[in-house]
């Protein structure tokens, strides 16, 4: 559905994307992770046919991004990342007038979507707030049944109940077998919607894993006590791990191993729980 | 043209419209009654005595009949600088502050390419600059009928206002491809809008003093004479006509420009 091949976009002193490859099957969800900066909304707008690339390759539904853009966007939901609409203009009368360039004439879908987001579309949209915009952005993305959404940061602004609401909507079109492409921050957002992760990072892709693996792959979290320091210290010097005083943290796979180890010492207490998915981001957004 | 764009550009820009109508009303309207059969004399010895400030507005020979009089002021200088203001602030208001504002983006996820757009804002640009001077063009006329019962000859009156659509549509094609090759207002506006001030200026200054009439080589509102437009000069027509191609010519270039371009939405 969506195929990115060899991407480079060079601005110079090392900004840009450079030589970014992967690709999107019908029906799967991609999230696109990365840091401030990093090249993600970049790459989106090659995507959108906004930019063009200065070598490779991004095509939609084997169509070339930048001169069939007017054709793919018949088969594209687009939620820019940056809200930006015509100030001048009232929520509803902009949604609409959005909604005729697009050819819909059934506004049924729109006011499902208005309801279900909870939308006051009756504002003008200088008057309204941060979240009721980003509300604005996802009923235009959503309005025209697609098969393929790309999404730049949905959630920012929304409040955690419509976050859990946006969370459900994706799921319901996942089901539908929508193809979806969303950069986000929030993990728990990416955990429970997107089947794969790409990440990006100074420009080039740094990861592109199954969610499903990555969870099968993580690491148990230690946190133990010891009664003295001493035992901590020495302790400390056969594992990687974070001292505090009498206080060692580390993340570890053998379990059997380090309880023999921990057999030696009197411990005080011992706190175990799995690597969250948050921890496992952070790697991939630090190193 | 987009229809459902054009409806949208109409209802977003009629007050701005509505502004510039009421402005050239009143300018127009005012030098029309100032036109006084009998001071035409007058005004010509006043322009004998201070030539320069005269030929500078393009107020050479302010002459004796309604036509002479308002090809002179009203067509040398005010309908020449109004409409280009119009005409500046409408790039910015249809194309503009939509890249400015990224909200292009919106108008490009539409189901029309990029190219359909920035042609549709052309021609709404050019609807509203041609419906202003049309209705420029109604009113002078009739307020000469009305204030002096004096009937100005329609075709040379057709003549004169053809010429300054064209010259108006050479400003507009200007202004149209700054507004699409720079992003940033300040080039994108400032640009197309400073050129055709400057031509502008090129001109007063050429008329000013025959030590630099040379000047008015370099500047395309040369090829825009109301004068000989009126007396029906074939060299006058031909010169309007290439200010039609030279705009044909511009805005092609900017649908290329537009075309290629990264948005940075």
């Amino acid at each position: 559905m969506i195929c990115i091949h060899e991407l480079t976009k060079d601005y110079g002193c090392y900004k840009g994307i450079f030589d970014i490859s992967f690709s999107l099957q019908q029906g799967e969800i991609v999230a696109f992770l990365g840091p401030n900066g990093s090249g993600k909304t970049t790459t989106i707008r090659h995507l959108m046919g906004f930019i063009k690339a200065d070598h490779g390759k991004v095509k939609i539904l084997d169509m070339d991004c930048f001169t069939q853009a007017k054709e793919i966007s018949q088969y594209l939901g687009y939620l820019p990342g940056e809200i930006a609409f015509i100030e001048d203009m009232k929520g509803i009368d902009f949604i609409r007038f959005i909604a005729e360039m697009r050819g819909i004439k059934d506004f049924l879908r729109i006011d499902e979507l208005i309801e279900y987001f909870e939308l006051d579309a009756k504002q003008y949209i200088k008057k309204m707030s941060k979240g009721m915009k980003q509300k604005v952005g996802l009923v235009i993305a959503f309005m025209k049944d697609v098969p393929i959404y790309i999404l730049d940061e949905p959630t920012s602004g929304l409040d955690p109940l419509m976050q859990n609401k946006f969370v459900e909507y994706i799921q319901k079109l996942k089901k539908e077998g929508k193809t979806i492409l969303m950069s986000s921050h929030i993990f728990e957002e990416v955990e429970n919607t997107c089947d794969r992760i790409v990440v990006i990072k100074e420009g080039r892709i740094i990861a592109d894993e199954l969610i499903m693996n990555i969870k099968n792959k993580r690491k148990k979290h230690y946190e133990i006590i010891f009664v003295n320091e001493i035992d901590a210290l020495q302790f400390s010097k056969k594992y990687e791990c974070i001292l505090n005083k009498n206080k060692v943290s580390l993340f570890y796979n053998d379990v059997n191993e380090l309880i023999q180890e921990l057999h030696q010492y009197k411990i005080d207490e011992l706190l175990i729980r799995s690597q969250s998915i948050e921890e496992i981001f952070l790697q991939y957004y630090g190193g | 043209m987009i229809k459902t764009l054009l409806k949208r550009e109409i209802k977003a820009n009629y007050k701005i419209f509505a502004i510039f109508i009421i402005i050239i009303t009143i300018y127009s309207s005012i030098i029309v009654a100032m036109y006084d059969p009998l001071l035409g004399k007058s005004l010509n010895m006043m322009a004998k005595s201070i030539p320069e400030l005269f030929r500078a507005f393009n107020m050479i020979d302010p002459g004796l009949t309604l036509l002479d009089f308002i090809m002179n002021y009203l067509y040398g200088f005010i309908l020449i600088v109004i409409p280009l203001v119009f005409t500046l602030i409408m790039c910015y208001r249809l194309i503009g502050r939509y890249i400015e504002q990224k909200s292009f983006a919106y108008l490009l996820s539409s189901s029309y390419s990029r190219i359909e757009i920035i042609v549709s804002q052309y021609m709404t640009l050019f609807i509203f600059v041609f419906f202003l001077l049309a209705y420029t063009g109604v009113l002078v006329y009739l307020c000469g009928y009305f204030m002096f019962e004096e009937i100005i000859a329609l075709d040379e009156f057709l003549a004169l206002n053809t010429g300054l659509l064209f010259l108006h549509l050479f400003f507009l094609s200007i202004c149209y491809l700054s507004v699409c090759i720079f992003n940033e207002i300040k080039y994108s506006i400032g640009i197309g809008g400073g050129l055709c001030f400057i031509f502008i200026l090129i001109q007063m200054l050429s008329q000013a003093s025959d030590k630099i009439e040379f000047l008015k080589y370099f500047t395309p509102l040369t090829l825009f004479n109301a004068k000989e437009l009126v007396s029906g000069t074939s060299q006058a027509i031909n010169n309007i006509l290439i200010l039609l191609i030279i705009s044909i010519v511009l805005f092609l270039f900017s649908v290329k420009q537009f075309k290629n371009k990264d948005l940075f939405l």
